[in-house]
């Protein structure tokens, strides 16, 4: 599993409106979430994870190598993202054009590629849209777009910043598929999202961020099971937990499943 | 009936230029205004282009052939897109692509729709104030809007529809990338506006359930269910592929049932349920 430190961690905006200041923290686990407020600071770390912004002080090492000292290409191959906002991350003519481009700062050999792009484009249903221009795409389609940009690189850490945004429920399961076959295969996956209940129902661990800091890392158990940091930081438990209190039970759920196993005797 | 308190969509059916098939098939609606009506459906399903023809904004700006008839109050956008403009609040699914790009400030953004309605200086300060307090906004008023983060965007997108105070709200998936907190509050928020229909798409189908009074679905631009939270999902189809509320899969892993036979939708149905089985 790779794992990714950051040390005194430091950044601010040219207009200083905002400081991100992280003085340790470990990413280890094979999928985790990132939640917090809007903005918390959460995409402002992924740009400094993948290089596209630059910290005033710190450090970020990826496996003990500072992520600098990384050639690009190399780079690319450890680590990928998926913005927030896939207007930001596409701009070729057409879909295969998109997936090609993304591989061809890391592989020179067209054909394999192009092979490659068939390949990924199939896997989040995309296929039928290849030779489209990614303008002509819904949003929800380019969301799809940029996870198979970076599924074709294939790096040993993906980012996703609020992939599930604008997804219908068969697509947020057939991300879902994907995630847990990345992570059961030796990626790490960190994901940003704002959706509890998928956090407690699908992650392991869980990193919470608020003001530019990050202030909890653990289980969803244990962050949904304590109310008074919830509230610290801004954030609401699982519904599931919202209804159990309403009906006079403040335990910790993590789905409707997970009531039904604690609730009904055998 | 009363056609200046009613939504009235008759035979409706749009396709954009250069598209072969319809992409919204025969829609009849016949239903209230001043109510909170949640759009559910897939992708493609035809969510996005309904919104744009409750605003106007299909065929006026997006060219469509459209047949049938849309009057909302006796009005429809087709007869006088300017003056049914200004009674609207929207909401695009894409905040970014909303931004006028001619404001320094969130501020100035803010106040863009009240200078152009000849808003006096007074009014704006207060009412850029009161909604930038209300959507969390405070510390962001004097910063670029290109610089917002996505959430924080939203929160701007929804804040320029709302400065108005249009009698028509129509907002496309507008918390998909809202906090928690913040999500929660503006639907709350949607249940204090009087005498304001809302049109609002999203896929929280457990905060659509505690606040709307009525559901639609489309399914491949056909509107395939309407009626109240419990009726449209105590009668889901598996093809719509929509998933049930939280409230609802509780009950009935529980076995908590509502007077005939149906399962609660929204909290205090749930309550109603629990107390009747415990
Ligand atoms: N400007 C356009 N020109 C041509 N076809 C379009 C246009 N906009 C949408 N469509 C097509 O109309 C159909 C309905 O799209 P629409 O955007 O209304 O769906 P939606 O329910 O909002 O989907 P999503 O959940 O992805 O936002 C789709 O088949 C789409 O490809
Ligand atoms: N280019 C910029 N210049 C100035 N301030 C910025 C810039 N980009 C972001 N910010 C501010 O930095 C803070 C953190 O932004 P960031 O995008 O990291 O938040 P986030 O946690 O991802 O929020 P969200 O949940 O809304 O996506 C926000 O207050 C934002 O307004
Ligand atoms: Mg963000
Ligand atoms: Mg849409």
């Amino acid at each position: 599993m790779p794992q990714i430190e950051l040390h005194n961690l430091q950044f601010a905006y040219p207009e200083k409106s905002f400081n991100l200041n992280v003085e340790q923290h470990l990413f280890s686990d094979s999928m985790t979430a990132i939640v917090g407020q809007n903005g918390a600071g959460k995409s402002t770390i992924f740009k400094l994870l993948t290089g596209l912004l630059k910290q005033d002080a710190g450090r970020i090492t990826i496996d003990g190598v500072v992520l600098n000292d990384f050639k690009p290409s190399e780079r690319l191959k450890k680590i990928g993202i998926t913005f927030q906002n896939p207007d930001d991350q596409l701009f070729n003519a057409t879909v295969k054009r998109e997936v090609e481009w993304s591989l061809s700062q890391v592989n020179s050999d067209k054909d394999q590629n192009a092979a490659r792009a068939v390949e990924v484009l199939k896997k989040v249903g995309l296929a039928d849209k290849s030779d489209e221009n990614p303008y002509d795409l819904s949003l929800s389609e380019r969301k799809l777009l940029t996870i198979a940009t970076v599924l074709a690189v294939d790096p040993e850490i993906y980012l996703f910043d609020e992939p599930m945004m604008s997804l219908d429920w068969p697509s947020k399961r057939m991300v879902t598929d994907i995630f847990r076959e990345l992570s059961a295969t030796g990626h790490q996956v960190i994901t940003i999202t704002h959706d509890m209940d998928w956090v407690a129902e699908e992650f392991h661990s869980v990193t919470v961020m608020e003001h530019g800091e990050i202030k909890f890392s653990g289980t969803p158990r244990d962050l949904f099971g304590d109310r008074e940091l919830l509230q610290r930081v801004g954030l609401l438990p699982p519904k599931i937990m919202e209804l159990a209190e309403m009906l006079g039970d403040s335990k910790t759920y993590l789905s409707p499943q997970d009531y039904q196993n604690q609730n009904i005797v055998q | 009936m009363d056609e200046d308190k009613r939504i009235v969509l008759e035979n409706l059916n749009v396709r954009y230029s250069g598209m072969e098939t319809s992409q919204l098939k025969n829609i009849n609606i016949n239903t209230p205004i001043g109510q909170i009506i949640g759009i559910v459906g897939n992708s493609h399903s035809g969510k996005s282009t309904l919104c744009r023809v409750l605003a106007g904004i299909i065929p006026k700006i997006i060219s469509a052939t459209i047949s049938g008839t849309y009057t909302i109050a006796g009005r429809s956008p087709m007869d006088d897109w300017t003056a049914f403009n200004t009674s609207t609040g929207v909401v695009l699914q894409n905040p970014a692509g909303q931004l006028s790009g001619l404001a320094d400030t969130v501020a100035d953004e803010l106040a863009f729709d009240l200078i152009n309605q000849g808003t006096s200086a007074d009014v704006i300060s207060k009412r850029v104030a009161n909604v930038a307090a209300q959507m969390g906004l405070t510390d962001q008023l004097r910063q670029k809007p290109e610089s917002l983060s996505g959430g924080q965007m939203q929160r701007l997108a929804i804040a320029t529809a709302i400065i108005t105070q249009p009698q028509i709200l129509i907002m496309d998936d507008p918390t998909s990338e809202m906090d928690p907190v913040g999500r929660q509050q503006f639907f709350h928020w949607l249940t204090t506006v009087k005498d304001t229909t809302v049109f609002i798409v999203s896929s929280e189908i457990d905060d659509l359930c505690e606040v709307a009074d009525s559901i639609w679905i489309m399914s491949e631009g056909e509107l395939v269910s309407q009626g109240s939270p419990q009726d449209v999902f105590n009668h889901l189809s598996p093809e719509w592929q929509i998933p049930t509320p939280t409230v609802y899969q509780m009950a009935e892993k529980m076995n908590w049932r509502l007077t005939g036979d149906v399962f609660p939708v929204a909290a205090e149905e749930l309550k109603e349920a629990f107390d009747a089985t415990n």
